[in-house]
C-alpha cells in the first residue's frame, strides 16, 4: 500500500471538520448549517476510519463505528430537515436568526 | 426480642396515611380528616413506648438498626470504597424529641382538623410526608440519612405555607425555601467533606474519629467546619441575623403548621447544633463558646426588645421565639451540664409552649378573623377559658416556676454564670423582658376594656380542648417533676461531656 | 411510727424514693405533725384545682371548699407549731432534678421560723378567706376568687417551708403569680390591668437579682440548702466579696417583692385589686416575704457588714419616705399600702441592724394589725363604696364594729403602748440604736410619727366628724366579714406579750434557741428609747386630733403656704414620672432602634442579596439570545479554551 501518513488523513479531517464548525456558527441559511454539520461528521468518521487503520491496536471497531455513525447521521439529516421543512411552512423563512421561538 | 424494625415502623408509619388518603376522594372531608389524624397515631404509640421502655430500665440501644444502603465501589475493587448505611437509632435525646414531635404532630393533626378550609387530602398529605421527614431526621445515625431527611421537612413544609397560608404566603413559602435551602447546602458541602475525608458519615463513628488525633482534618478545618455547621443551623434556629424568614412563615403559615414549625422544625437547628456541632467538633465548640454565648444573649434580648413593640400577636410569637432560641444558644455556650441540659429541656419546653399558643392563635383568629392586639383587647370577657389558657401559656413561656419555661431557663443560667458569668448577667435583662412583653401582648389582649363585643363568639370547646389541655399538662409536668425529661438525658449528657472533656 | 412508714411508702410511690432525712436533724421523736408538714401547702393546692375545674358548678359553695382547705391547713400549722416547741427542726429532702452530678432536691423543713410563718400565713388566709364570703358576695367570678386565693395561699406555705434557696424562688414566683391574678381580678379595668402588669414586672426586676445572687452562690457553695449554704459561710469558702455580692442581690429580690425603694411603686397600685386580697397579700403576707427572705437568710448576711448596712439604710430610707408620702394621700387603701411599704422598711431596718428577732417579731405584730386594718377599710368601703377619706366621715356611729376594730389597728401601727405595734416598734428602734446607726435610729423614730399621724388623719378623717358627702345604705358588714376582724383585733393587741420586755422575751428566746447566728434573743435598750417611742407616738396623734378632730390647726399648717411639699408628696416624688421617663422611654427606645435595625439593615441585606442574585440572573438571561449560533460559538471557545489548558497544564490543575 502506498504510505500516506496518517498526519494527512487526520490534516483533512481537521479542515472538513474547521470548514463545517465555520458554516455551522456563521451561515445564516438553516440549510447550510446543517450540510456543514454533515462535513463535521464526516471529518470525524475520517478520524475513526484513519485510526481503525493506524491506530495503536488497529482493528475493524472504528470502520464499523463510521457506518453506525454514517447511519446516524442519515436519520438525524432526514428529522432535521423535516423540522426545517416545517418550520418553513409556518414562517416562510430558512433564517437561522428567526428561529427563537422557544426564547421568546 | 427483636425491636430493629420498631424505628423503621415509627418513622414511615405516616407514609402509611399517604397511601391511604392517595386512594381516597378529594370530596370526603371527614374520612380525610380522620384518616390524616389516625395516621399519626402509630408513630405517637411507638414513641410512646420507646419512652417506657427507657422508664422500665430497659436500654435504648434495642432499637438501633443498622442496613448496608449505598455502596460506590472502586474500579476492580470488590471492597466498597465508599459506603452509606441506613441506620436509625434512638439516644435519650433523641427520644425525647421524637416523643416531641409525635405528640405536637398528632396535636397539630387536630389543629388542621379545625382550622385548614381548604383541600384537606393535600395538605394532610403533605404533612405526613413532613412528620416522617422529622421523625427522621431525630432517628438518623448517619448524617446522610439525616440530610435526606432533613430536604424531606423542606418540600412539604414549602407547599403547606405557600398553599395554605395566609395573604402573603406565596413570598412567606419562597423565603422559607431559600432560607432554608441555602442552609441545608452549606450542611451538605460539610457533610461530603467529612464523607471524603473520612470516608464515613456515621455520626458516633465520626464523634470518636475527631477525637483521634490521627484522622486527616486539620484543626483550622474543623473549626471551618463548624462555623458552616452553625450557619447552617443557625438558619434554621434561628439565630441573629439568619432569622427574617422565620418572621414571615410565623406570621404567614396557617397555624397548625406553625405549631409544627415552631414547636419541632426550628428545634431541628437545636439538635443539630448539640448533636453534630458540639457532638462532633467538641474542641472548636470550646474555642467558639464566648462568642455563641455573645449570640445567644443578642438573640436573647434583639427578640425581647423587638417583641416589646409588636401590635400583632403572632410577631410577639415569632419574635419570642428568637428570643427563646437565644436560652439554647446560652446553654450550649455553657458547655456544662447544667447549661447543655438547660438548653435541650428549653428545645422541648419551647416546642410544647410554642404549640400551645400558637393552637390558641388558631383559635383565636378563627372565631376574631385577628391577631392584632388591640383589636382583641378585653376577649377574657368573651372567652374567658382561652384567655386564661393564653395567659397560662404565656406566663409559662416567660419562665414561670412550676412549668417547664423555668426549668430550662434556669439551667441555661446556671451552666452560663459558672463560665461566663458577665455575658449571662447580661443576658437576665432579657428574663425581665420577657415578662414584659409577654405581658403586654398577652394582657393587651385578654385584659381591660373589651373594645368590641365578644357576644357571639365562642369559647374554646369540644375537641379543640385535646391540644390546649394537653400541652399544658405536659408542661407542667415537666415544670412540677424535670426528672422526666432529666432521667433518659444523663447517658448523652455524659457522652458530650466525654467529649468535651468536661 | 407507723404513719410515718406510710408516708414513705407514699413518697416512693411518686418516686421521691431518695428521701434523706437532714443530717443531725433526725431524732427518734414523735414528729408526726412536722412529718407531714408538706400537706400544709397541699390543701390550698387541692382547693385551687377542685375550684378550677369545678367552680363554676358550685357557684357560691366554692367559699365553702376555700374555707374548709385553708382552715384544715391552719389547725396543721397549729399542730406543727406546738410539736415544734418541743421538738428540734425537721426536714426531709428528696432528688428533684439530676443534672450530671449536681443533684438538686426539694423538700421541706419546720424550724422555728418556718413554723411560726406557716401560722400567721395560714390563720390570716383563713379568716381572709372568710371575710371574702361577705365581701365578694355577688361578684360574677367568685369561684376564681376563692381559686385564686387557693393558689396564692398554696404558693405562700410553700415558700416558707422551703429548705433551699431554689425551692423558695420557685414559690417566691408563684406567690408573686398569685398577687398578679389577684391584683388583676377585675380583669376589665384598665387601672386593674395596669396594675398586675406593673407588679409582676417590678418585682419580676427585684426577682432577677434574687435569681443572680442564688445561682452565684451555688457555684460558691455547690448547694442552694440554706444549711450547706451557712456551713460554707462559716468555713469560710465564700471570699468576702462574693458573700457582699450575693446578699445585696438576694436583697434586691426581697427590695422587690417588700415594696422596699426604688421597686416599691406596684405596691400602692396593687390596691386595684379586691380590699381582701390587699389584706391578705399586699400587708400581711406576700410582701412580707422579702423581710422572710432576709431572715430566712440571715447568716449569710450576718457575714458581710455592707450587706447589712445596706438593709439598715434602704429599710430607714423607706421607711420614712413611704410615711411622708401616706400624710398626703386621700385613697383609703392608698394610706394603708404607703404605710404597709413604710412598716416594711422598718422589719429591713431591724434586720440591718443585726435585730433578727425584732425584725422577725414586727413582721409578725404587722401581719396581724395591718391585715384588720385592711379588713376594716374592706368594710368600709363596702358600706360606703367610695375610697376617698374625703368623701366619708361620721362613721363612727354607723359602723359598731368596724369603728373600734379600725381603732385598735390604728392605735397598735401607731405604737401607742400596750398594743402589739407597741412592743415590736420598740423593739427595732432598741436594734437600730445597739446596732450603732444613730442617724437611721433618728429617722426611724421621725417615721414613727408620722405614721401615728397619718395613721390617726386617717381614723379621724374616716370616722368622725361630719359625712362629707350624702350616704345612702351604710350599714354595717355581715357577721362573716366581722368576725375575721374581731379576732384579728385580739391578735393585734395581744400578739405583742409574747415578746416584751416586761414579762419575758419567749418569742425570741424561742427564735434563736440553737442558733447562736442569728443573734441575741432580746436587745436589751436604754429605757429612754421605749419613752421616746411612747412620746413620739403620742405626739403624732395628738397634732393629728387637732388638725383633723378639732380642727384648730389648718390643714396646710405643716407645709405653710407653698404648696410646692406638697404637691411633691401627692405626686410620691415623682418616682413613677421619673420610671417612665427613663427606664421605660429607654426600653421603647431600643425596641424602636432594634427595630429599624431589623426592618432596615437586616432586611436591607437580605435585599442587598436579592438584588445581587437578581441582576446575575438578568443579566444571565439576557445573554440567553436564543441565536444556536451564539451558543455553539461559546461552547466552541470554551472547549478550546480547556484544550488550551489541558495543553498547557498536562491534565491537572494545580
Amino acid at each position: 500500500m502506498s504510505s500516506v501518513p496518517a498526519s494527512a488523513f487526520l490534516a483533512l479531517a481537521l479542515i472538513l471538520f474547521c470548514i463545517g464548525l465555520y458554516g455551522a456558527l456563521t451561515k445564516r441559511n438553516t440549510v447550510i448549517v446543517l450540510i456543514s454539520i454533515e462535513l463535521m461528521l464526516n471529518a470525524v468518521n475520517i478520524n475513526l476510519v484513519t485510526f481503525s487503520k493506524y491506530g495503536l491496536n488497529p482493528s475493524i471497531t472504528g470502520q464499523i463505528f463510521a457506518l453506525f455513525t454514517i447511519s446516524v447521521a442519515a436519520a438525524e439529516a432526514a428529522v432535521g430537515l423535516a423540522i426545517l421543512i416545517s418550520l418553513y411552512r409556518a414562517k416562510k423563512t430558512v433564517n437561522i436568526d428567526e428561529m427563537d421561538i422557544m426564547k421568546h | 426480642m427483636n425491636l430493629h424494625w420498631i424505628l423503621s415502623i415509627l418513622v414511615f408509619s405516616p407514609l402509611l396515611g399517604i397511601v391511604v388518603l392517595a386512594l381516597l376522594p378529594k370530596t370526603q372531608e371527614k374520612v380525610i380528616k380522620a384518616v390524616g389524624l389516625l395516621a399519626t397515631v402509630p408513630a405517637l404509640l411507638l414513641a410512646l413506648a420507646a419512652y417506657l421502655h427507657f422508664q422500665w430500665g430497659k436500654d435504648l440501644a434495642d432499637f438501633a438498626v443498622s442496613v448496608p444502603w449505598i455502596q460506590f465501589r472502586g474500579m476492580g475493587t470488590q471492597e466498597p470504597v465508599f459506603s452509606v448505611y441506613y441506620e436509625l437509632g434512638m439516644s435519650g435525646f433523641q427520644m425525647l424529641l421524637v416523643v416531641l414531635t409525635a405528640v405536637v404532630a398528632t396535636l397539630s393533626a387536630i389543629a388542621a382538623a379545625k382550622f385548614v378550609k381548604k383541600e384537606w387530602k393535600g395538605y394532610f398529605m403533605l404533612f405526613l410526608l413532613l412528620e416522617t421527614g422529622m421523625l427522621g431526621v431525630f432517628t438518623a445515625e448517619n448524617l446522610i440519612l439525616f440530610f435526606i431527611f432533613f430536604e424531606i421537612t423542606l418540600i412539604p413544609t414549602f407547599f403547606l405555607i405557600g398553599k395554605w397560608g395566609y395573604f402573603e404566603r406565596e413570598k412567606a413559602a419562597y423565603s422559607f425555601l431559600i432560607y432554608n435551602g441555602l442552609g441545608s447546602a452549606v450542611l451538605l458541602i460539610v457533610i461530603m467533606i467529612l464523607f471524603g475525608k473520612t470516608g464515613t458519615t456515621n455520626i458516633d463513628l465520626l464523634t470518636q474519629m475527631m477525637a483521634d488525633p490521627n484522622v486527616p482534618l486539620s484543626s483550622d478545618l474543623k473549626l471551618g467546619l463548624l462555623i458552616a455547621l452553625l450557619i447552617a443551623f443557625g438558619v434554621k434556629l434561628p439565630i441573629f441575623p439568619l432569622h427574617s424568614w422565620m418572621l414571615k412563615v410565623h406570621v404567614q403559615a396557617p397555624p397548625s403548621v406553625v405549631m409544627i414549625h415552631s414547636g419541632i422544625l426550628l428545634k431541628i437547628g437545636a439538635y443539630g447544633l448539640i448533636r453534630f456541632g458540639m457532638g462532633i467538633f467538641p474542641e472548636q465548640f470550646k474555642t467558639l463558646a464566648t462568642l455563641i454565648a455573645v449570640l445567644g444573649v443578642i438573640n436573647l434580648l434583639y427578640g425581647a426588645f423587638l417583641a416589646f413593640i409588636q401590635t400583632d400577636f403572632k410577631m410577639v410569637l415569632a419574635y419570642s421565639s428568637i428570643s427563646h432560641m437565644g436560652i439554647v444558644l446560652i446553654g450550649l455556650a455553657a458547655m456544662n451540664e447544667a447549661g447543655v441540659q438547660g438548653a435541650i429541656f428549653q428545645v422541648v419546653s419551647h416546642g410544647l409552649i410554642s404549640a400551645l399558643l400558637f393552637f390558641l392563635v388558631g383559635v383565636l383568629y378563627e372565631r376574631t378573623d385577628t391577631s392584632l392586639i388591640e383589636n382583641l383587647g378585653g376577649m377574657a370577657k368573651g372567652m374567658p377559658i382561652a384567655a386564661g389558657f393564653l395567659l397560662a401559656g404565656a406566663l409559662a413561656s416567660l419562665g414561670l416556676p412550676g412549668m417547664s419555661g423555668f426549668v430550662s431557663e434556669f439551667m441555661a443560667f446556671l451552666g452560663l454564670f459558672k463560665e461566663l458569668p458577665w455575658v449571662a448577667a447580661v443576658g437576665t435583662i432579657g428574663i425581665i423582658m420577657t415578662a414584659a412583653y409577654l405581658l403586654r401582648a398577652v394582657l393587651g389582649m385578654t385584659y381591660g376594656k373589651a373594645h368590641r363585643e365578644f357576644t357571639g363568639v365562642l369559647d374554646l370547646k369540644g375537641v379543640e380542648f385535646v391540644p390546649v389541655v394537653v400541652l399544658m399538662l405536659l408542661i407542667v409536668l415537666i415544670g412540677v417533676y424535670p426528672s422526666v425529661l432529666s432521667a433518659p438525658l444523663q447517658t448523652t449528657l455524659e457522652t458530650i461531656m466525654l467529649g468535651i472533656g468536661g | 411510727m407507723g404513719l410515718s412508714t406510710k408516708t414513705g411508702r407514699c413518697q416512693a410511690l411518686l418516686g421521691f424514693d431518695k428521701i434523706r432525712v437532714v443530717p443531725g436533724t433526725a431524732r427518734r421523736g414523735i414528729v408526726i405533725m412536722m412529718e407531714n408538714a408538706w400537706l400544709i401547702p397541699l390543701f390550698p393546692l387541692l382547693s385551687f384545682l377542685i375550684l378550677l375545674l369545678f367552680g363554676k358548678r358550685l357557684k357560691e359553695a366554692s367559699a365553702y371548699v376555700g374555707i374548709l382547705f385553708t382552715l384544715a391547713s391552719l389547725v396543721y400549722s397549729i399542730l406543727v407549731l406546738f410539736e415544734r416547741f418541743s421538738e428540734p427542726t425537721y426536714g426531709t429532702n428528696f432528688e428533684w432534678l439530676t443534672i450530671g452530678d449536681i443533684h438538686l432536691t426539694a423538700g421541706f423543713e419546720v424550724n422555728q421560723l418556718n413554723a411560726l410563718m406557716l401560722v400567721i400565713v395560714s390563720l390570716v388566709s383563713f379568716l381572709v378567706h372568710t371575710y371574702s364570703k361577705g365581701y365578694m358576695n355577688g361578684d360574677e367570678r367568685f369561684p376564681v376568687f376563692y381559686a385564686y386565693l387557693g393558689l396564692f395561699t398554696f404558693a405562700m406555705l410553700g415558700l416558707v417551708i422551703s429548705p433551699n434557696l431554689l425551692q423558695t424562688y420557685i414559690f417566691w414566683e408563684l406567690v408573686g403569680v398569685g398577687s398578679f391574678l389577684l391584683i388583676g381580678f377585675y380583669f376589665y379595668k384598665e387601672e386593674a390591668k395596669a396594675a398586675a402588669k406593673k407588679a409582676f414586672i417590678m418585682t419580676r426586676i427585684g426577682d432577677v437579682g434574687l435569681f443572680i445572687g442564688m445561682i452565684l452562690l451555688f457555684w460558691q457553695t455547690k448547694s442552694f440548702e440554706y444549711s450547706e449554704i451557712f456551713k460554707a459561710v462559716d468555713a469560710g469558702a465564700v471570699s468576702g466579696t462574693m458573700i457582699t455580692l450575693t446578699a445585696i442581690l438576694i436583697f434586691i429580690g426581697a427590695v422587690g417583692k417588700s415594696g422596699q425603694f426604688p421597686l416599691h411603686t406596684w405596691l400602692p397600685d396593687a390596691m386595684e385589686g379586691p380590699t381582701p386580697v390587699s389584706a391578705l397579700i399586699h400587708a400581711a403576707t406576700m410582701v412580707a416575704a422579702g423581710v422572710y427572705l432576709v431572715a430566712a437568710l440571715f447568716p449569710l448576711f450576718q457575714a458581710s457588714k455592707t450587706a447589712l448596712l445596706t438593709i439598715a439604710v434602704i429599710g430607714a430610707f423607706t421607711a420614712i419616705f413611704a410615711a411622708s408620702i401616706g400624710l398626703v394621700q386621700t385613697d383609703i387603701k392608698r394610706v394603708l399600702a404607703y404605710s404597709t411599704v413604710s412598716q416594711l422598711g422598718y422589719m429591713m431596718l431591724a434586720l440591718g441592724s443585726a435585730g433578727y428577732v425584732a425584725g422577725v417579731f414586727h413582721l409578725m405584730t404587722h401581719a396581724f394589725f395591718k391585715a384588720l386594718l385592711f379588713l376594716a377599710a374592706g368594710s368600709v368601703i363596702h358600706a360606703v363604696h367610695t375610697q376617698n377619706i374625703e368623701e366619708m366621715g361620721g362613721l363612727w356611729k354607723k359602723l359598731k364594729f368596724t369603728g373600734p376594730l379600725f381603732l385598735i389597728g390604728t392605735l397598735s401601727i401607731s405604737g401607742v403602748p400596750l398594743f402589739s405595734g407597741f412592743f415590736s416598734k420598740d423593739e427595732i428602734l432598741a436594734a437600730a440604736w445597739e446596732g450603732g446607726h444613730p442617724i437611721l435610729f433618728f429617722l426611724a423614730l421621725i417615721a414613727a410619727f408620722m405614721t401615728a399621724f397619718y395613721m390617726f388623719r386617717l381614723f379621724f378623717m374616716v370616722f368622725t366628724g361630719k359625712p362629707r358627702t350624702e350616704m345612702k345604705n351604710v350599714h354595717e358588714s355581715p357577721a362573716n366579714m366581722t368576725y375575721p376582724m374581731m379576732l384579728l383585733g385580739v391578735l393585734a393587741i395581744v400578739a405583742g406579750y409574747v415578746n416584751t420586755p416586761w414579762f419575758g422575751s419567749f418569742l425570741g428566746d424561742w427564735l434563736v434557741d440553737g442558733n447562736p447566728r442569728l443573734g441575741h434573743a432580746h436587745v436589751e435598750g436604754p429605757i429612754w428609747i421605749m419613752i421616746a417611742a411612747t412620746v413620739v407616738s403620742l405626739l403624732g396623734i395628738f397634732m393629728a386630733y387637732l388638725m383633723y378632730y378639732k380642727r384648730s390647726l389648718a390643714r396646710n399648717w405643716l407645709s405653710g403656704t407653698g404648696d410646692t411639699l406638697h404637691t411633691i408628696l401627692t405626686n410620691k416624688y415623682y418616682v413613677d414620672e421619673f420610671y417612665q421617663l427613663t427606664v421605660i422611654a429607654f426600653t421603647k427606645g431600643l425596641s424602636y432602634f432594634l427595630r429599624f435595625i431589623d426592618v432596615f439593615l437586616v432586611e436591607g441585606l437580605v435585599k442587598g442579596v436579592v438584588g445581587i442574585v437578581q441582576g446575575l440572573g438578568r443579566t444571565g438571561s439576557r445573554m440567553q439570545s436564543g441565536q444556536v449560533q451564539t451558543y455553539g460559538a461559546v461552547a466552541f471557545i470554551g472547549l478550546a479554551l480547556l484544550a488550551v489548558i489541558y495543553a498547557l497544564t498536562g491534565g491537572y490543575l494545580r
